[in-house]
């Protein structure tokens, strides 16, 4: 049996038009016209297996939105190849179609005017979904997701947790085994991230859908994925098990400390030091992870503290560590086969 | 009948939506009734003073009208919704989704929106047709009905590939948001005859946007004026413009996803 | 005050020029009405030599000088403003210590003006060319008689838009009520065809209307035909309607602005 996604070595490169500022190039460029090739994704190879959550991690303009298009269907590859269930994704074959889907939480797929369940209808008669099927379907997403409440109400009036809501219902409603999720959280508060991430892993659980995400929020990738693929400049830089890149990568817990007016003290003792004040007025203190508690109570008895709390390095911060240190990453990539292995079956 | 199913659904979810904005459709309604009115007051304005038009006469020219607003109608419960809804989509980037389903994606970029309220200005259309040929009299013969029925079908396939045609340009130039404007505006150059135009703004609306190919000729063809050959051509020219509009269309969906790189 | 015309004047013509491209969309649309009107009427006119007295020359001068008229006099208020008022971001514009509609709004009419003359200039120049009119009927001294009459048809069409608008305050339906006036000025304002042939009960009422002094009264008078006795009625009633269109539009604002700010929208 093949994984679910298989990439060798997937390329894009985009051509763009290069213009000097000023009337004159503008002038010049509209009769010989300039081009600069930008990749947007680099030989890029890895294959995930049926059923495996992968969070799919890089910095703004990584390439992973890139990707995601490829695989999907959307964009044709300048070079390599990729498989998504068997099917070439950019043929578009109707049954490649019907069985994968991708949620971009910054575009709305509902429209704005009308139900979610009228758009739910119009996806029912275009997938070809059965009534007995698609009541089934909606039945169990309703039960994991609370939609009875909402998808009477045009769409414009709901709020951006309950849209999101409707977002996946609406994507999920052909039951594909394949689900490509970019930034699938993103502005939604606290309560609506940890729901959709619930829903998520049942969902998993449920069908033995394969997931590929991308997420801003270190939390998405904790909470549900065990296995990261990181790509950076369009090239992958690291391809494991997530506490593996935490633990080597980015120990560390950042303890933000506020003191009360006036007070000041060399915060330099109890690790390193942000360099400026956030905009709470606090100093962050950079801590390995496993010093968090007794650093704390230091912090505590020591110093006249007025607020304190504790965060996770950001996702973005332990990318970019990532990257920068001497990019020992790429030497963990394991190969496609071992990795195929370890996750199918 | 995959394709009937998606269609009847997408009228279905119109009509709901029309009925949810009952007060609107009232207004709307008798808006029409009264540009409808405007134009048969012109159209008698312009009959006291003159017995014909270019050799057309009022009844004529009513059917003529009637066939204009059907065009209109095309456009306005069609053409305008749906291209405000691709220019929106292309620009916030949501068009991804509707490319991503397994139907066609001219079918769901040009049916998504219909005003459905704009029945009744295709069954005011009818009527002002029906009523041109009745005054006109005299002289109707079953090839001429026939050729006109099948001249304004041709013609109205002509004007929806035109519009194709300007969607598609949209995946070359991003900011092209006036993609059917231009539509508009050489539309209204099918109210009256085409005959009677300067010879350059014949040109312009039968071979450059052919508006008149939509109106003045499946009149033409009514009034018994046109040979059999010259049926045949217009609708050649029919199948001609389908042909090439889908050609742009798939090379404009090609360009977008990169492919023709 | 001049200092903050001339600011609102830089930022709305930049802005103005960034919409270029469907600027000439919009000229467009509005050349090929009265073009499609002047190909009839030349037509019907040929055929018979006069329509009423009026030869093809006559209609072609007729619906070319409309076209410039158009230009100058009309005004685009509603869609710079109603939905500003709908959306609520007017708000912004309310707290500025200047009438948002005398400043930005009429600057922004002034730009948009500007270019689409500019743009309508070329095309009227091939029209000109394509159908070669006899212009003799215009003078220097018409011309200089017209100026005014042409401030005060923009007066009148932006203090009559500018009021229209103002409804937007109250209901969402303004483009709906804004049709219907459509339809009066269409009927009333000379634009599908010189007034005088116009049946005897609309020239009755159309003469005492604001929407002939917009179109119609500056057509006739750069074009000569008027009498001096309606050049001066039309001057009287151009200057009444100027002021009480005026002052309905201040009383009506007034009372939106308040609606809008107790509303809180």
């Amino acid at each position: 049996m093949s994984g679910a996604v298989n990439v060798e070595v997937l390329s894009k490169t985009y051509r763009v038009p290069e213009r000097e500022a000023g009337f004159s190039a503008a002038a010049r460029s509209f009769f010989r016209r300039k081009y600069r090739d930008v990749d947007a994704v680099k030989e890029v190879s890895f294959a995930i297996g049926r059923g495996e959550i992968v969070g799919f991690l890089g910095p703004n303009g990584a390439g992973k939105t890139t990707t995601l298009k490829m695989l999907s269907g959307l964009l044709h590859p300048t070079g390599g190849r990729a498989d998504v269930l068997g099917f070439t994704p950019w043929d578009r074959k109707p049954e490649f179609l019907r069985s994968i889907t991708l949620v971009m939480g910054q575009r709305n797929r509902l429209s704005w005017d009308i139900p979610a369940a009228d758009s739910f209808l119009l996806n029912q008669a275009i997938y070809r979904i059965d009534d007995a099927q698609y009541k089934r379907t909606l039945a169990e997403l309703d039960e994991l997701l609370e939609l009875a409440p909402i998808i009477k109400k045009p769409v414009r009036n709901l709020s951006l947790g309950e849209r999101m809501k409707c977002e996946l219902a609406a994507a999920l409603l052909h039951g594909p085994q394949v689900l490509f999720l970019d930034e699938p959280t993103i502005g939604l508060d606290i309560t609506a991230q940890a729901r959709i991430r619930s829903f998520l892993r049942e969902y998993n659980r449920r069908t033995g859908a394969t997931i590929l995400l991308t997420s801003h929020y270190m939390a998405d990738v904790t909470a549900l994925c065990e296995r990261i693929i990181m790509i950076h400049h369009g090239q992958l830089k690291y391809d494991g098990g997530i506490t593996d890149l935490s633990r080597r990568i980015a120990p560390v817990k950042l303890i933000g400390v506020a003191l009360r007016d006036g007070a000041e003290a060399d915060l330099t003792r109890y690790g390193e030091l942000s360099a400026e004040e956030n905009e709470n007025g606090r100093r962050m203190i950079q801590v390995p992870a496993e010093d968090v508690a007794s650093v704390t109570a230091r912090l505590l008895s020591e110093l006249p503290v007025q607020d304190l709390n504790i965060e996770d390095v950001p996702i973005e911060a332990v990318i970019e560590k990532a990257f920068n240190e001497g990019e020992p990453a790429q030497a963990e990539a394991r190969p496609r086969a071992e990795a195929r292995q370890e996750t199918g079956a | 009948m995959h394709y009937l199913k998606i269609f009847s659904t997408l009228v279905k979810i119109n009509v709901e939506q029309e009925l949810a904005y009952r007060a609107d459709t009232v207004i709307n309604i008798s808006q029409l009734i009264i540009w409808t009115a405007w134009d048969l007051l012109a159209l008698s304005i312009i009959f006291t003073n003159t017995a014909s038009l270019g050799g057309w006469g009022a009844g004529e020219l009513v059917a003529l009208l009637g066939v204009f607003r059907l065009v209109n109608a095309l456009m306005a419960a069609l053409i305008w919704p749906n291209t405000e809804r691709f220019n929106t989509a292309m620009r916030d980037g949501t068009l991804d989704y509707t490319l991503l389903l397994p139907a066609p994606a001219l079918l769901l970029v040009s049916f998504t929106r219909i005003a459905i309220w704009r029945v009744v200005d295709f069954v005011i259309a009818i009527t002002l047709i029906v009523i041109g040929v009745t005054m006109s009299a005299g002289g109707l013969t079953v090839a001429g009905v026939l050729s006109f029925a099948l001249l304004l079908s041709s013609g109205m396939v002509i004007f929806y590939s035109l519009w194709i045609a300007m969607l598609a340009f949209t995946f070359w130039f991003i900011k092209f948001d006036n993609n059917v404007t231009i539509l508009q505006a050489l539309l209204e150059a099918g109210r009256y005859p085409a005959t009677v135009y300067p010879p350059w703004l014949r040109m312009i609306v039968t071979f450059i946007v052919p508006i008149a190919l939509a109106t003045t000729v499946p009149v033409q063809a009514l009034r018994g004026e046109l040979q059999w050959w010259q049926v045949l051509m217009f609708l050649g020219v029919a199948v001609v413009v389908v042909a090439v509009s889908l050609r742009i269309w798939r090379a404009g969906l090609r360009k977008y996803s990169g492919a023709s790189a | 005050m001049i200092r903050i015309y001339r600011r609102f004047w830089q930022i709305n013509w930049a802005e103005q020029w960034q919409y270029r491209a469907n600027l000439l969309m919009y000229l467009a649309y509005w050349v090929v009405s009265p073009v499609v009107y002047l190909a009839v009427w030349s037509a019907v006119a040929n055929a018979q030599g006069n329509v009423q007295g009026l030869t093809a020359n006559d209609f072609v001068t007729y619906y070319m000088t409309l076209l410039i008229v158009d230009v100058l006099t009309s005004d685009i208020t509603l869609h710079i403003l109603a939905y500003k008022i709908q959306d609520g971001t007017l708000s912004g514009e309310l707290l500025r210590p200047v009438h948002p509609i005398l400043t930005g709004t009429l600057v922004n009419n002034l730009a948009f003006k500007a270019l689409t003359f500019a743009a309508l200039i070329p095309i009227w120049i091939v029209i000109y060319l394509l159908m070669r009119p006899d212009f003799s009927e215009v003078t220097a001294q018409s011309v200089l008689l017209t100026a005014p009459a042409i401030l005060l048809g923009f007066g009148i069409s932006f203090f009559m838009n500018s009021t229209l608008t103002s409804i937007a305050f109250w209901t969402t339906r303004v483009y709906g009520i804004n049709e219907f006036f459509y339809v009066l000025s269409v009927l009333f304002s000379g634009q599908f065809v010189p007034l005088t042939l116009m049946p005897p009960v609309i020239q009755q009422i159309a003469q005492f209307l604001p929407f002939q002094l917009t179109r119609y009264f500056p057509t006739m008078l750069v074009l000569n035909r008027l009498t001096p006795e309606q050049v001066v009625q039309n001057y009287a009633l151009a200057v009444f309607w100027l002021i009480a269109l005026g002052v309905i539009f201040f009383i009506v604002w007034r009372a939106g602005v308040k609606r809008f700010s107790a509303v809180g929208a």
